[in-house]
């Protein structure tokens, strides 16, 4: 007689996880979890390495001859010129500090996503390849040798970070595990294996200044529908200008703005509050991407995208640049952007024309953030603003990781915020300012084929927008991020489907009381606003019976 | 209620503790080790939202399943516990089969004291409310996978954040119509 099998064995559920040392679990690439491999032609399109046809899902990935000696050969090059990645590869001692702090780690429970372990995935190959302990003692020294399937591991994972730096915030050493991702990733970038969310981007910014590919003209007819939105809504018909030479401001902000829902509303909010203390400004269909997906590529060609802000800024010959509600766009900018490329010299340290203060903080960028930009005018009276347009909001805001762990920018959007909004609470502590949770779905990995994988990262994030929308009614979820404003709505679907996503100058758009507006009974989203619509017609033709 | 569903309900209420307690520590051990040990130390529910959701759901789920009296609560605790589960690295089974973990709890604590006094008959009507919240855990679960779909289905449609290959034809004439005729009459910005 067979053996007789339990219930479990019959249902053939399996709810025993692997028990064997990480190096020992092989990796597992799932629909849902990893986003398409780059195609070819955009990889040609910038000149990069090795781009060739495969599939994450193969055994095979046609990897070019002489990979091995290639990934090896690019991370010595990359330890001998970062230093930084050289300590992180040797400092680490694996005391956990990091370990429960990336929302990939606590939205899936896996520990590879621990952000000691997706570091070890490198530092196991720099200590078996490179160090003497590591090729003496291999796994005894915490070391491995690169194959295939070790690659494949490295891909997934490298994949499986948004390189936020929440982990960075914990490690008693700093050590930044963003850091060693950008390297990891760039390390795959010499294979051709990027991904097609970020490389397609990067091409088309090569090619056509944005993300999204918009030619000139489809730049400035979206911009066009967004001005007739405006008219409708409030009543002002707004003429920016293009490409103009000689206007005091160069306006750049992420090309989702100018597109995706609901970053277009944010767009209206910029168009409406330049209108309003008649700023002295252009917009620039060559320079007209904030946003930078070369950071996720390599910094070579974070810099190469980059290099069009100050030629734009030099060819218009303004004085400074004022850059919109955008995430990685200030990581670059504020971190890298005048180490990249030298601003020109005819430009200057950046003075708000309307209110007289000297952006100190941008004396040597020449650029500055638009909430900095927008809380300087509320707190030198010149917004004229009605808060209870957005009575019908209970607001939040989600810091972005790279506005706030990147720039340090905490107060300008809650000081906005309170100044346009009567509804305003905090999420958790543990969840805010410095330690913010990503949105789960930034550094380029805001695609839709890996929608599991962006749910899980988003759940930290989901979980505090759920807590304070049933503990107060919360309905917005504010933020100054393009890649928030479009990955969010998404998360929210899923985990807290009441919640809506907003930028910050939407929110001060909607407050905004303009000169010659029109009766406001319209948000810029063409919702009426609650207690705000214009009375009712008497009813005709009834009659008493 | 009759004395013998009194008397295992009195039993239920008395042994909650230790039974939601190791349910919970089971479910905590369908993840490796590593992440069921945190699971299980972190008690802020911010810094550990699966932990929150395993918490929050399960204690009112071991209320409702002994009562039995209100469907809409059963799903509504089923849900938090079920929807990390589904965007999780579960088969189906696995991420619903956490909820007949009860019943083989159950069984290992209270099956000495039920033959004792007797109290078979009440004890399988339990037993198939248990198989109910299973089921209705799957309902719960497949919900979440088609949120799932209709999340990616409204990321491409509703929010083009990247455009594969260039302009998104529709989204230009959707726009387009409503604007269709404020461009005939309307100035356009020049490029200068």
């Amino acid at each position: 007689m067979a053996k007789e099998l339990t219930p479990q064995e019959m249902l053939r559920i399996d709810l025993s996880p692997p028990t064997q040392d990480w190096m020992d679990i092989p990796v597992e690439i799932k629909p849902g979890i990893y986003c398409y491999p780059a195609k070819p032609e955009k990889l040609e399109i910038v000149g990069m390495p090795n781009a060739h046809e495969w599939n994450p899902l193969d055994e095979d990935w046609n990897l070019p001859e002489g990979w091995k000696e290639t990934f090896l050969e690019g991370m010595r090059e990359r330890l001998d010129k970062h230093r930084t990645f050289k300590i992180f590869m040797d400092i680490c001692v694996r005391c956990g500090a990091c370990a429960d702090k990336c929302h990939f780690f606590l939205g899936s429970g896996d520990p590879k996503n621990m952000p000691v372990v997706r570091g070890e995935l490198i530092r196991s190959i720099y200590r078996g390849e490179f160090t003497k302990a590591g090729k003496i003692l291999g796994r005894l020294a915490g070391g491995r040798k690169l194959t295939e399937d070790v690659l494949k591991e490295i891909w997934s994972y490298m994949f499986q970070c948004t390189e936020c730096r929440r982990c960075s915030l914990f490690c008693p050493y700093g050590i930044d595990t963003a850091e060693i991702t950008i390297i990891g990733r760039e390390l795959l970038n010499l294979l051709g294996l990027n991904i097609n969310w970020i490389q397609e981007p990067v091409a088309n910014c090569y090619e056509t200044g944005n993300h999204l590919g918009l030619l000139p003209h489809t730049f400035v007819q979206n911009i066009e529908f967004l001005l007739m939105d405006i008219e409708e809504y409030v009543g002002i018909k707004i003429e920016p200008s293009f490409n103009r030479k000689g206007a005091e401001i160069l306006f750049i902000t992420p090309s989702g703005d100018v597109f995706a829902e609901p970053g277009i509303y944010t767009l209206m909010g910029y168009l409406m509050i330049f209108e309003h203390i008649g700023l002295d400004y252009t917009w620039s269909t060559y320079a007209c991407e904030g946003g930078n997906f070369g950071f996720f590529t390599s910094l070579e060609m974070a810099q190469r995208l980059n290099a069009k802000m100050y030629h734009e800024a030099e060819r218009l010959g303004v004085k400074w640049i004022l850059g919109g509600e955008c995430g990685h766009m200030w990581r670059v900018v504020h971190q890298y952007m005048n180490t990249f490329n030298k601003p020109v010299p005819t430009m200057e340290e950046p003075v708000s024309p309307i209110t007289g203060t000297k952006f100190e903080n941008a004396k040597s960028l020449k650029m500055v953030h638009m909430s900095e930009f927008t809380a300087d005018l509320i707190k030198h009276g010149k917004l004229n603003l009605d808060p209870s347009r957005n009575d019908h909001y209970k607001v939040t805001f989600h810091d972005s990781c790279n506005p706030s762990r990147g720039m340090g920018m905490f107060e300008e959007p809650r000081y906005i915020i309170k100044n346009v909004c009567n509804h305003f609470y905090e999420m958790p502590e543990n969840t805010i300012r410095e330690q913010t949770f990503c949105c789960g779905s930034g550094s380029g990995l805001n695609a839709g084929e890996n929608m599991e994988l962006r749910l899980r990262g988003g759940l930290p994030r989901a979980n505090a927008a759920k807590y304070v929308h049933e503990k107060y009614g919360v309905n917005m979820l504010a933020n100054v991020c393009a890649i928030d404003r479009a990955v969010l709505p998404a998360s929210m679907e899923y985990w807290c489907p009441d919640m809506q996503v907003a930028g910050v100058s939407e929110l001060v758009a909607n407050a905004l009381i303009m000169e010659g507006e029109g009766p406001r009974t319209m948000n810029l989203r063409g919702e009426e606003i609650p207690g705000m619509a214009p009375a009712e017609e008497e009813s005709e033709g009834t009659e008493d019976v | 209620m009759g004395s013998g569903d009194k008397k295992l309900t009195e039993l239920l209420e008395q042994k909650k503790g230790k039974i939601v307690e190791e349910w919970i520590r089971r479910i905590h051990h369908t993840y490796p080790d590593e992440t069921a040990n945190f699971l299980k130390e972190e008690k802020n529910e911010f810094a550990n939202p699966i932990g929150a959701s395993i918490q929050q759901s399960v204690w009112p789920l071991y209320d409702e399943i002994i009562s039995g009296h209100d469907s809409d609560n059963l799903y509504k605790c089923l849900d938090y516990l079920i929807r990390v589960r589904a965007v999780q690295d579960f088969t189906p089974t696995a991420a619903v089969a956490v909820v007949s973990f009860l019943k083989d709890i159950m069984r290992e604590e209270l099956l000495e004291t039920i033959e004792e006094q007797g109290l078979y008959r009440e004890y399988l009507a339990l037993e198939s409310r248990i198989d109910n919240a299973v089921m209705a855990a799957f309902d719960v679960f497949m919900r979440c996978r088609e949120r799932v779909w209709e999340v990616r289905h409204n990321d491409i449609t509703q929010r083009p954040f990247v455009l594969s290959g260039g302009m998104c034809a529709s989204y230009m004439l959707r726009r387009g119509k409503k604007h269709l005729e404020k461009m005939k009459c309307g100035k356009n910005p020049s490029l200068n």
